[in-house]
C-alpha cells in the first residue's frame, strides 16, 4: 500500500515536471524542471530497487547533463526574446495530436498483451517480483545477490561479460568530447568560411545602407520639390 | 507488503515518452529539443529496468545434456540502463557543441532557422 502511494506521487510529480520542461515558456524554468524530472526518476529507480542506477542518475544526468544544458542556455540566450521557443498554433494542436496517438499505441499494446515471450508470463501477470528479501539470500540466487550487491556485480560483470561493449562506450565517449571540442572550437578570423560569410554578410550591409540612403535622397529631394 | 505491478511502470513510461515526443515536436528551440529527447531516453531507461526487476531469466535447457544455463545474464537491465546513459551524455554534449556552432553562425538557437541544407 505504501509503495503504491509512493508510485502515485512520484508519477503524478513526474509528469507534471515532464510536462513542464516541455511547454515551459522560459527556457532556464524548463532546464530546472528537467532536473526536477531526472530526480524523480531516479526515485522510481529506487522504487524498482536498483540502488546503483538511481546514485548514476543523480551523477550524470543532474551533475553532468543538466549542468550542461543550463550552459548552453546561457550561452544562446534567444536575442529575440523567449516567445519564438514554440510554434504556431495549428503545428501545436497537431503535435498534441500525434503525441496522445503514440501514447494511446504504446497502452493499448501495454493493456492488450495475450501472450509473453517464450518461457515468459505476459507482462499483466507480472504483479509480484522475485523475491530477494534478507530470507531469501541463503539461498543466493543470482538475481537476489546482484539486487542485494548491485555495484559489485556491474563493475564485474562490465569487465569480463561485457568488455567489448565498455571498450567501445569508452572509445565513443572520448570520440565524442573529442569532436564536441573541435565542433565548438571558436574559428580565428582567417578560417574561409567564416570570411565568406563576414563578407557576405558586409555586403549586405552596405546595400542595406545604400538602399537606405537612396530612399533617403529620393524623399529628400521629393519634399524639396 | 505487496507489490506494484509491472504494468504501472509501462504506463508510466510510455506517458513520459509521449510527452518527450510532444516537446520535441512542440519546441522549436534546439536545447529544448535536446531536453525532450532526454525524457525520451529517461523513459526507455525505466522501462529497462523495470523488466528487468519483474522478469526472471528461465533456464534452458540444452537437448542430450544436463546442463541447464541461464538464457540472459540476470545483470542484462542494468547493464543496458547504463550504456544508454552514456550515450545520452556523449549525444548532449555533440549537441550542446553543435548547437553552439549554429547559434555562432547564425545568431539563433532555433531549429527551423538552420535550413541552410534544404533544397
Amino acid at each position: 500500500m505504501t509503495q503504491a502511494i509512493l508510485f502515485g506521487v512520484i508519477s503524478v510529480l513526474g509528469l507534471i515536471t515532464a510536462l513542464g520542461t516541455v511547454l515551459a515558456r522560459n527556457l532556464v524554468h524548463a532546464a530546472l524542471m528537467l532536473v526536477a524530472f531526472f530526480f524523480l526518476v531516479a526515485c522510481q529507480f529506487l522504487l524498482l530497487e536498483a540502488e546503483f542506477l538511481a546514485a548514476v542518475q543523480v551523477l550524470v544526468y543532474i551533475g553532468a547533463v543538466a549542468i550542461l544544458l543550463m550552459f548552453g542556455i546561457m550561452l544562446t540566450r534567444n536575442i529575440l526574446g523567449d516567445d519564438t521557443t514554440t510554434v504556431p498554433k495549428s503545428t501545436r494542436r497537431l503535435s498534441m495530436l500525434i503525441a496522445l496517438g503514440v501514447f494511446a499505441v504504446l497502452a493499448l499494446g501495454i493493456a492488450t498483451q495475450q501472450q509473453g515471450p517464450p518461457g515468459r508470463k505476459p507482462w499483466k501477470e507480472l504483479t509480484e517480483r522475485p523475491a530477494v528479501g534478507p530470507d531469501d539470500l541463503d539461498r543466493k540466487t543470482p538475481k537476489a545477490q546482484i539486487v542485494n550487491d548491485m555495484a559489485k556485480f556491474v563493475g564485474r560483470d562490465l569487465l569480463t561479460r561485457y568488455v567489448i561493449a565498455f571498450e567501445v562506450a569508452g572509445i565513443l565517449l572520448t570520440a565524442a568530447l573529442v569532436g564536441a571540442i573541435v565542433i565548438a572550437h571558436q574559428e580565428r578570423d582567417d578560417d574561409p568560411a567564416t570570411r565568406v560569410l563576414e563578407s557576405e554578410a558586409a555586403a549586405a550591409d552596405d546595400a542595406a545602407a545604400a538602399d537606405a540612403e537612396s530612399s533617403r535622397t529620393l524623399l529628400t529631394s521629393s519634399s524639396t520639390r | 507488503m505487496k507489490d506494484i505491478p509491472l504494468t504501472w511502470f509501462l504506463y508510466f513510461s510510455a506517458a513520459c515518452f509521449a510527452v518527450g515526443l510532444l516537446g520535441v515536436l512542440v519546441r522549436r528551440n534546439a536545447i529544448a529539443v535536446l531536453m525532450a529527447i532526454e525524457i525520451m531516453l529517461n523513459a526507455a531507461n525505466i522501462n529497462l529496468i523495470a523488466f528487468w526487476r519483474y522478469g526472471n531469466s528461465p533456464t534452458v535447457e540444452y537437448p542430450g545434456s544436463r546442463i541447464s544455463i541461464l538464457a540472459e545474464s540476470p545483470l542484462s537491465g542494468p547493464i543496458f540502463a547504463i550504456f544508454v546513459i552514456t550515450i545520452a551524455a556523449a549525444e548532449v554534449a555533440v549537441g550542446i557543441g553543435l548547437i553552439l556552432l549554429c547559434y555562432r553562425r547564425w545568431k539563433a538557437a532555433d531549429v527551423d532557422r538552420f535550413d541552410t541544407l534544404a533544397g
